[in-house]
């Protein structure tokens, strides 16, 4: 008998499979329950079962659906699924895009003060000043420093210490907010602290040139700065002081080493007229215009380099950003772009956590914000705006979040999120979030990224041979219109806000065909319409905006209406469920998994596109527990299987 | 599992001996079949980011078509050695085509000390990348296949190499930040490409501590969980896996065997190539391919010491759609300059195993890139993606000195390069990938969907 | 990828097991003759059929094992050192160990997690390098739990996160190595010892008996460790290093 046990027993143990004989609810554990208890905490807990947790589920009475739902419920199961669309999207934005608009950027250049030791001085790139021989430039010459001051790198020449006379007439004292928490009030007292501050604000840690004198040992209590940039007032006048054009071929004056700057025709068409100092623009059309109260429209940097080193923070945070690996010294622009990140992983925590309907992702308008991103959407995000639309009239910028609706806290608040429960109008998921936006600088990739994470689908071209053509229409060109008949409409949702940025173009300033932008004899656009309109879709009569020629209903709809689309599209629910599926089973779904998709896609749309029912559902599929590989007889060489 | 696994299978159901006859499957008997040995080695390059190829492989200086020429306008020619001016408009200067002496090859500017080269090089010009999408485009340059589901849909071509040829080298491949793929369950586990972010990355996970435990015990533990993977492979109705970790566990020990801290640091790496340290020849401090730099000397080094059969890795900085476009010819000059010294430190090493050979004589060198940039400057003052591609293949299996494929004059893009079994069409990826696997020996098939090869190009 | 899953593995056994039913009665039928033609069969739990009482019935469908995702391979290595911080973790292991480990960081892209910002995808398959790193992250673990566990102080064995149990006084026989092998194995593969196979505790006790006979021998090399230390931290390896540790 027992030589052919295992000949027998290989098909018997089949048979049972196929009858669903299978029965994992006795006590008496198998490996095959074991596995799947571990299979279940991996994925639901985030982690591998502890020995306690072992000995509980072999007890007497364990409810393993009890289990199931108890981790369903908590963090780790969002985490979990918040990693399955992270991976798809990569929604963190790399070094190659870095954020240092020189409105809100402050560098600071080393001179030598009036005691004849270094001293720091913080000012901004492109600041316009009243005094001619600064203006645009850094607040003091190389009559009263010895020194020039050419752009992103160290000053040359022979340093002279500074009279203490220059030196109060073009620069001022500050208590800054890097250094303050209580920045605001008229004399601050509470001064960065390392020790305390990392209980109190955990994760703001400005560098230490930041904190100290460049002595390298002298706690720094107030800092330097250029006259004009420590200005608090929220607006300022356009400024149009007509300064002497440059001589072709004669070095800059003054010992410059930058030319007089020139005032744009804007500027001296509304020279008086007021500015709002948030706006990128007035940097260089407003002398007045400084980085507000304690200096919190700028962030700082601890030398002249194009984006110099500002606060210490985590590289990389796998396991969330109260779980860093390591806390380095970053530049400036790092600091923002890693919060953009964690915005996205935020709100897709809470969309999961919360199990909202899992549509939210693509169109709610709500998001969360800590200290560094609150501070960046009242103050960096606006200056990105508006360049050549000021001529066009965008002297108001209407933005994708609206900075009324921001909680009030403070730039050191890292670890504190709170939720805007409304963005704004125009808001619509992660596709109007910085990290969407700038992680995927086109119209054409945001929605390509879109398209294949949401309706898992692709572009794929025919083998096709692309011939030479002047058809600026990619819908209809030979060789081009199998993927762009699909994707420039696609594209045309996102027409209304700037690549590579966040500056929504408001159709009120900006239609979709303008007739004030429109082709001149030669074909040409007015040159203040050429950031925002097509000329290849531009004639006498009009000029199409930049992007819409795709759908200019899909323009007018914006992201909200590829969202929309998204989620009324019959792949949406199916894509979910595959995503969900494959991530989970580490492997893509096949035809042979058409039922398993397709009762998880029930599952989805019955439950009001909750995902914590889709998991459930999953988890107890005989799919997912099919990763016990062991066979039969080998169950049966341990004792029980 | 594969069909024949399946049927395989099936037999075994049937006959109720499952287990005993699990490690006759074909699958089980090719893994644990000694892989074949080679004494060629491949370095894989990807430039990232789709390069300009007007400035460099496939140059333009004329206004034509939809042509706008780099010129002073738009490019930073202060730090190009080989650009030297040409009239374009009133205010501005085109380049002038460098022609080397002796060769029919004409170059841009930004080609660097591979502008010395031209008997080294087969140029690929014209290749049909049909796609503008970054990820699409690097994977076909690479593998030969468009993404499936934002997914690669085939291996890339450094794993391809190393299942060939790799298998029993310490390392099969290399991969820095290279856009490497391992895909289906036909190739063989320890193929798997090492994915690092650094070099040094490696030597970090390498280093061991003789505070506690000795080499022995840590050998002992390797051995041990060899044969626990190995038993539960034949447990397993899905062996492939547990059969790889064991193979790679295998691996593992050699790999620990040798004194490698020397490879995997980048001083130590600078110390060794000189010419291909942080510094250029000259000594001046690299701007933008340092890290490739770094990897090229690493391929040297490990390659001199036959402990790695691929290395694969990235030029970086080509995707310049605005005012960095200024900077994308320097950029090219310096990756060109790092490969024209890579070639040089090959040619100057021995090889591990041919006596009087050279390492150059057996090493094989193709650089892909996504696609190319667009031959009109946009409003930013930069090029966006066209799906036109140039290659560079630098093998001694490969004739020299020669181009094949096109462009059309006009517009850039891919233009007839000569008659395939499907017709007369522009030369693809699939195509140069073909017939790079094709040049030691391999069948493309055993790879590649697609692709022809391409025979002319090929030595014999 | 795999062309055949679960469910067409289950639908190509259906073709096998109504081809080959007549292999089946005869294998089963040596000791029990079929039944006459004309009487049909009625299905009954495998229990039920004689010689089969005893023994279990794997009825589970089977797929490849998956990679553990790395966060949660790096969770459950914090929390066999307690439940520390990530950053914790470094500096204990450091701590008059400088050469036990480097940064976290240095071994993330080995170990596979994706770097969003570089386009870096997750890795789903090990490598060898991969290997070499769960080899280093996990000597440096067992080293730090023998001397936090295994030592004077450790606390109460049940609240240790590796070793719940006391050195012995004496060398354990099989016996005794038997009760401890299985609650490490328990703690790391999550499973009793006894159903994973009849060679694993044997194999885990010649490794452990070979590292204490070899760290006792003369002219072994100096270590921190004592000789059944060293032996119990090889056996932490083996199942922090263990492919049922890093597969799923």
């Amino acid at each position: 008998m027992r030589a052919f046990l295992p000949r027998c027993l290989a098909a018997l143990a089949v048979t049972g499979a196929l009858l669903g004989a299978a029965d994992t609810a006795s006590a008496a554990r198998g490996l095959a329950d074991y596995r799947y208890f571990r299979a279940l905490t991996i994925d639901l807990a985030g982690r591998m079962p502890t020995r306690a947790e072992v000995a509980a589920f072999e007890a007497d009475g364990f409810d393993l659906d009890g289990y199931i739902d108890q981790q369903l419920a908590g963090p780790a199961y969002a985490e979990r699924v918040r990693r399955i669309y992270m991976d798809l999207l990569r929604l963190d934005v790399g070094p190659t895009f870095q954020i240092v608009p020189p409105q809100t950027t402050l560098r600071r250049e080393q001179i030598q003060g009036p005691n004849g030791k270094p001293l720091g001085i913080y000012y901004r790139k492109g600041q316009r000043r009243a005094r001619i021989e600064t203006d645009g430039d850094f607040c003091m010459t190389q009559d009263e420093t010895g020194l020039q001051f050419p752009p992103n790198t160290a000053p040359t020449g022979a340093p002279k210490s500074v009279s203490q006379e220059a030196l109060d007439a073009a620069t001022v004292v500050v208590k800054p907010w890097w250094l303050y928490r209580d920045y605001g009030s008229a004399a601050p007292t509470d001064r960065y602290d390392a020790a305390t501050w990392a209980t109190r604000l955990p994760g703001f840690t400005p560098v230490v040139g930041l904190t100290m004198e460049l002595d390298g040992t002298t706690p720094t209590v107030e800092i330097r700065i250029c006259k004009e940039e420590a200005q608090q007032a929220p607006s300022g006048t356009i400024f149009a002081p007509k300064r002497p054009a440059p001589v072709k071929g004669a070095p800059p004056p003054y010992g410059r080493l930058a030319q007089l700057p020139q005032d744009s025709a804007y500027a001296t068409a509304h020279a008086g007229e007021a500015i709002a100092c948030t706006m990128g623009s007035s940097l260089g059309m407003a002398a007045d215009c400084g980085c507000g109260v304690g200096l919190e429209r700028c962030m700082p940097g601890d030398g002249p380099g194009f984006d110099p080193r500002a606060f210490s923070f985590p590289t990389a945070s796998p396991l969330g950003d109260a779980a860093p690996l390591d806390d380095s010294p970053q530049a400036q622009s790092a600091w923002l772009r890693y919060f953009w990140g964690q915005e996205a992983i935020h709100f897709l925590d809470n969309v999961f956590a919360q199990d909202r309907d899992f549509r939210d992702v693509l169109t709610a308008r709500d998001t969360w914000v800590n200290g560094p991103l609150t501070q960046f959407y009242k103050s960096v995000a606006p200056a990105a705006c508006c360049g050549d639309g000021l001529t066009l009239g965008y002297t108001k910028e209407q933005p994708l979040l609206e900075p009324s609706t921001l909680p009030a806290l403070l730039p050191h608040d890292v670890m504190r999120w709170e939720h805007v429960a409304d963005r704004g109008p125009q808001a619509s998921g992660i596709f109007t979030m910085p990290v969407f936006l700038t992680k995927y600088g086109t119209r054409r990739a945001r929605a390509h990224v879109a398209y294949s994470t949401f309706l898992c689908r692709d572009f794929i071209s025919g083998n096709v041979q692309l011939r030479p053509s002047t058809e600026p229409n990619l819908m209809i060109r030979e060789g081009c219109s199998t993927c762009h008949a699909t994707l420039e409409p696609l594209a045309a949702y996102f027409t209304r806000i700037t690549e590579s940025g966040w500056t929504f173009l408001p159709a009120s300033t900006f239609p979709a065909s303008s007739t004030t932008c429109k082709a001149d004899a030669s074909g040409n656009l007015p040159g203040r319409c050429k950031t925002y309109y097509d000329p290849a879709f531009a004639d006498a009569t009009h000029a199409m905006l930049r992007g819409a020629y795709g759908s200019t209903d899909h323009a007018e709809a914006g992201p909200r209406g590829i969202a929309d689309a998204f989620t009324a599209a019959p792949e949406f629910a199916p894509c979910v469920a595959e995503n969900i599926a494959s991530a989970l089973l580490a492997r893509p779904l096949t035809t042979d998994d058409a039922a398993l998709r397709t009762a998880l896609t029930q599952t989805l749309t019955d439950g009001g596109y909750k995902l914590r029912a889709l998991v459930r559902a999953l988890v107890k599929s005989d799919a997912y527990k099919a990763t016990n590989d062991v066979v039969a007889h080998a169950s049966r060489d341990g004792g029980a299987p | 599992m594969t069909r024949t696994d399946r049927r395989t299978f099936l037999k075994v159901l049937g006959s109720g001996m499952l287990a005993a006859t699990a490690t006759s499957m074909p699958v089980f008997r090719a893994l644990a079949q000694a892989p074949p040995t080679g004494d060629e080695f491949f370095i894989l390059i990807h430039a990232a980011g789709g390069w300009d190829v007007t400035l460099s492989l496939d140059p333009r200086n004329e206004r034509k078509g939809i042509v706008d020429p780099a010129s002073t306008d738009n490019t930073d020619t202060s730090n190009l050695r080989r650009w030297v001016d040409v009239p374009l408009d009133a205010d501005t200067q085109s380049f002038a085509l460098v022609r080397p002496a002796g060769s029919n090859l004409v170059f841009g500017p930004a080609i660097g000390d591979m502008g010395d080269m031209a008997d080294r090089m087969t140029l690929f010009n014209g290749l049909a990348m049909n796609t503008v999408s970054h990820p699409d485009g690097t994977a076909f340059a690479v593998s030969g296949r468009h993404l499936a589901g934002g997914h690669p849909a085939a291996s890339s071509v450094d794993a391809m190499l190393a299942n060939e040829y790799g298998t029993s080298q310490l390392f099969p491949v290399v991969s820095v930040q290279y856009p490497s793929s391992f895909v289906g369950s036909g190739l063989d586990p320890r193929a798997v490409p090492l994915r690092v972010g650094s070099i040094d990355n490696i030597a970090k996970s390498l280093l061991r501590s003789a505070q506690y435990d000795t080499k022995a015990d840590r050998d002992a533990v390797t051995v041990m969980l060899a044969e626990e993977a190995r038993e539960l492979a034949a447990r397993s109705y899905f062996p492939e896996t547990m059969n790889g970790m064991a193979l790679q566990l295998g691996s593992l020990r050699r790999l620990l065997d040798d004194s490698l801290s020397s490879l995997f640091s980048a001083s130590a790496l600078a110390a060794a190539q000189p010419t291909l340290g942080p510094k250029d020849a000259s000594g001046k401090p690299r701007k933008y391919q340092g890290a490739a730099a770094t990897n090229a000397a690493f391929a040297v080094e490990a390659m001199k010491r036959n402990i790695v059969r691929c290395v694969s890795f990235t030029f970086g900085g080509f995707d310049t759609h605005n005012g960095n476009y200024k900077f994308q010819a320097e950029t090219q000059q310096e990756a060109f300059d790092v490969l024209a010294s890579l070639v040089r430190a090959l040619d100057a090493s021995p090889h591990p195993t041919k006596t009087g050979a050279r390492l150059s004589d057996h090493t094989h060198i193709l650089v892909v890139s996504d696609f190319c940039r667009t031959p009109q400057i946009n409003l930013a003052g930069g090029r966006d993606h066209y799906p036109n591609g140039s290659a560079i293949v630098v093998s001694p299996r490969f004739k020299t000195n020669m181009v094949y494929g096109k462009t059309d004059a006009d517009q850039l893009l891919p233009d007839d390069a000569g008659a395939f079994t499907d017709g007369v069409r522009p030369v693809s990826p699939p195509d140069l990938l073909a017939t790079f696997v094709s040049a030691f020996g391999t069948d493309p098939r055993k790879y590649l969907r697609d692709g022809e090869v391409v025979k002319e190009v090929l030595v014999g | 990828m795999k062309k055949v899953r679960g469910h067409g593995y289950v639908r190509a056994s259906l073709l096998a097991v109504a081809l080959f039913g007549a292999a089946l009665s005869s294998a089963c039928g040596k000791d029990k003759p079929a039944a006459p033609a004309e009487t049909p069969i009625a299905p009954v739990p495998v229990s039920q059929i004689p010689g089969h009482e005893q023994i279990g019935e794997d009825t589970a469908l089977k797929e490849s094992p998956r990679l553990v995702p790395q966060e949660a391979y790096m969770r459950t290595y914090l929390q066999l050192f307690g439940g520390l911080a990530p950053a914790d973790v470094q500096k204990r292991i450091k701590l008059g160990s400088a050469t036990l480990f480097d940064t976290w960081n240095d071994y993330l892209s080995a170990l596979g997690l994706p770097d969003y910002r570089l386009d870096l995808p997750r890795a789903a398959q090990t490598s060898s390098l991969m290997l070499a790193t769960f080899e280093r992250l996990g000597v440096a673990l067992c080293d730090k739990a023998v001397e936090r566990d295994l030592r004077a102080g450790a606390g109460a064995a049940a609240n240790r996160p590796v070793f719940a149990f006391d050195l012995p006084s004496v060398e354990p026989d099989l016996a005794a190595f038997t009760t401890r092998f299985d609650s490490l194995h328990r703690t790391f593969l999550g499973y009793p010892a006894a159903l994973a196979g009849t060679s694993r505790t044997a194999r885990f006790y010649t490794l452990y008996t070979n590292a204490v006979a070899a760290h006792a021998a003369p002219g072994a090399a100096k270590s921190a460790f004592t000789a059944s230390e060293a032996g119990w931290a090889s056996v932490c390896y083996g199942l922090v290093r263990h492919p049922e540790f890093h597969l799923y």
